[in-house]
């Protein structure tokens, strides 16, 4: 009984001590839309502290033909494989224009034990490339990134790869896109890149610019001219999709993304999301299909936790708690994942993990740190 | 005294009204706007030292940064900000006790300071009066337009209690409200 009573005490206490250090910083909601749909637009800005103290920023290697930022954490399984990978990469390439850049995303407030972790395995990987530390994950934040280990390649200024996670076929392709960035023939025929137009992205970067203000009818003609300029930019439609939704216009978001199919048939955010929201419509046997095909692919981490979701709404608990484990490990700030695992939660009568799972979400939503 | 004298006495002295009248307003004035000098200077000084107080707080030395706050106290006693700064700090360092007496300045001195009435929540939850903590809580709700932390903590009271399904409901209203732009 009195062990009971020092271990709520403690609990309360730990829950206590993590909300006193809050810091509340709002950040945009549509951070999971734009992941993996933003080639050609500007890279956001950083400067971060290397482990010395030091601070470096990509503005510094703008004479580099490429800046690869790769955003790891010591406790992703994949990402000391990753690691190791681009030091080999580097070591070749470094003098041929392309620049590595690490950033560590292990926590939100980095400790000093997170620290030691972290120079521990620079040390044994034997990493020469810049290391930072994103103190609060701001970085990570703007880059919108979804799964750790995750890529991305910065030149002349924009984003022209991104990669989430280390999927076989994927990580090849990207090495292959590096090769030919450095001026060496590629292991295969590269297939012609798709680009944006640039009068696309401006406008929906003007509309996502009104969303944020919450001037939503003025974001939805701007929307609609990025798409109207450019039928193949599929973070349009997927923004545009998204608004509709934050306003209740399901039907209309579902139509959007059923028109992004038709101009990219295989892309796996746009039956991601449009999986999602056949789910939350209840039609599941049609939502699971698309939604394990878009898995499949295994580029776009969202579509583990809309599947595992949709898993949980048929009844499949098992299968559902094992696809959302998968989508914690691929990346453990997403608050999505949390708010629907605790909703599957909840519909199974399982308040106490419910419970739990919505506390997380609203930590990370809140930018509650310990 | 005809109306013709009064006038006349009234324009006899008034050079001399007048000028001791724009003499009292003078001082007035200049006495008015040095106390406004010098309690905008006291409240600049308190901010400053809040401000240095806080970045220390975030930075992790919490017994520095509850020294600069109570100096911050010191320097303006009528700044209900530095006592709820202070509270905070007070409660992250484990004494919940001179943490809810900073916060109850905080709400003599404002009784709508939207986050002291958390703080006091957060200062009984950890001394473990969940119930208390309660009360608390759902009184800063009252106070608060943007209550979605509030909501957290009395989510954690929630759990506290073992009372899952009203912290399902505290920590999804918690959501709701953020997203709603109430945070």
């Amino acid at each position: 009984m009195r062990h009971n009573l020092e271990k709520v005490k403690t609990f309360a206490m730990q829950a206590v001590l993590a909300v006193v250090g809050a810091v509340i910083i709002f950040f945009a909601s549509t951070a999971t839309a734009r992941a993996l749909l933003q080639m050609g637009a500007p890279a956001p800005e950083f400067s971060l502290k290397d482990l010395d103290g030091k601070d470096v920023n990509p503005a510094q290697f703008s004479a580099n033909k490429g800046v690869v930022v790769l955003f790891w954490a010591t406790w992703s399984s994949n990402s000391p494989k990753a690691l190791r990978k681009f030091e080999a990469f580097y070591r070749k390439y470094k003098e041929r224009g392309i620049q590595v850049i690490g950033i560590n995303a292990d926590n939100q407030a980095i400790s000093s034990g997170d620290l030691e972790k972290v120079k521990k395995l620079a040390q044994e990987l034997d990493i020469t490339f810049p290391l930072l530390l994103d103190k609060g994950l701001k970085t990570f934040h703007d880059f919108s990134i979804i799964a750790l280990p995750s890529t991305i390649v910065i030149s002349e200024g924009k984003i022209s790869y991104e990669l989430a996670g280390l999927p076989l076929v994927g990580t090849e392709d990207m090495f292959d896109f590096l090769l030919a960035l450095a001026g060496d023939p590629p292991r295969k025929k590269p297939e012609p890149e798709y680009m944006p137009r640039h009068d696309a992205i401006a406008d929906a970067g003007l509309a996502r610019g009104f969303v944020k203000k919450k001037r939503y009818g003025t974001a939805y003609p701007l929307f609609r001219k990025a798409i109207e300029k450019d039928p193949r930019f599929i973070l349009a439609y997927v923004e545009l999709a998204r608004l509709c939704e934050t306003e209740g216009k399901n039907a209309e978001a579902e139509d959007v993304l059923k028109k992004a199919l038709l101009a990219a048939p295989e892309n796996v955010v746009a039956q991601s999301e449009l999986g999602y929201l056949m789910t939350k419509a209840g039609r599941l046997k049609d939502a699971i299909d698309l939604l394990d095909k878009a898995a499949k692919v295994d580029s776009y981490p969202p579509s583990h936790y809309y599947l595992a979701y949709a898993f949980g709404v048929s009844g499949q608990l098992k299968e559902a708690l094992n696809a959302f484990d998968q989508a914690v490990s691929l990346n453990p700030y997403e608050p999505e994942i949390y708010l629907l695992r605790a909703e599957v939660y909840e519909k199974n009568n399982m308040l106490k993990e419910s419970s739990a799972d919505y506390r997380k979400a609203l930590e990370l939503i809140l930018k509650i740190k310990g | 005294m005809k109306t013709g004298e009064r006038r006349y006495i009234r324009s006899q002295s008034s050079p001399g009204a007048a000028f001791a009248l724009l003499v009292l307003i003078l001082n007035f004035f200049l006495l008015t706007s040095f106390d406004a000098y010098a309690e905008q200077d006291v409240r600049g000084k308190a901010e400053s030292l809040l401000k240095d107080a806080t970045a220390l707080f975030e930075e992790g030395s919490t017994d520095k940064a509850i020294g600069l706050a109570g100096e911050a106290v010191k320097a303006d006693p009528g700044y209900s900000e530095s006592y709820d700064r202070l509270g905070y700090m007070l409660l992250k360092a484990g004494k919940n006790d001179e943490a809810i007496n900073a916060f109850e300045a905080a709400l003599k001195i404002n009784p709508q300071h939207r986050t002291s009435k958390t703080g006091k929540g957060l200062a009984l939850l950890q001394k473990g009066d969940a119930t208390g903590a309660e009360v608390v809580l759902k009184d800063a709700l009252l106070l608060n337009p943007y209550p979605s932390m509030t909501h957290y903590a009395l989510g954690l009271v929630y759990e506290k209690m073992n009372n899952y399904e009203q912290a399902v409901l505290q920590f999804k209203e918690g959501i709701r409200t953020f997203k709603s732009g109430k945070r």
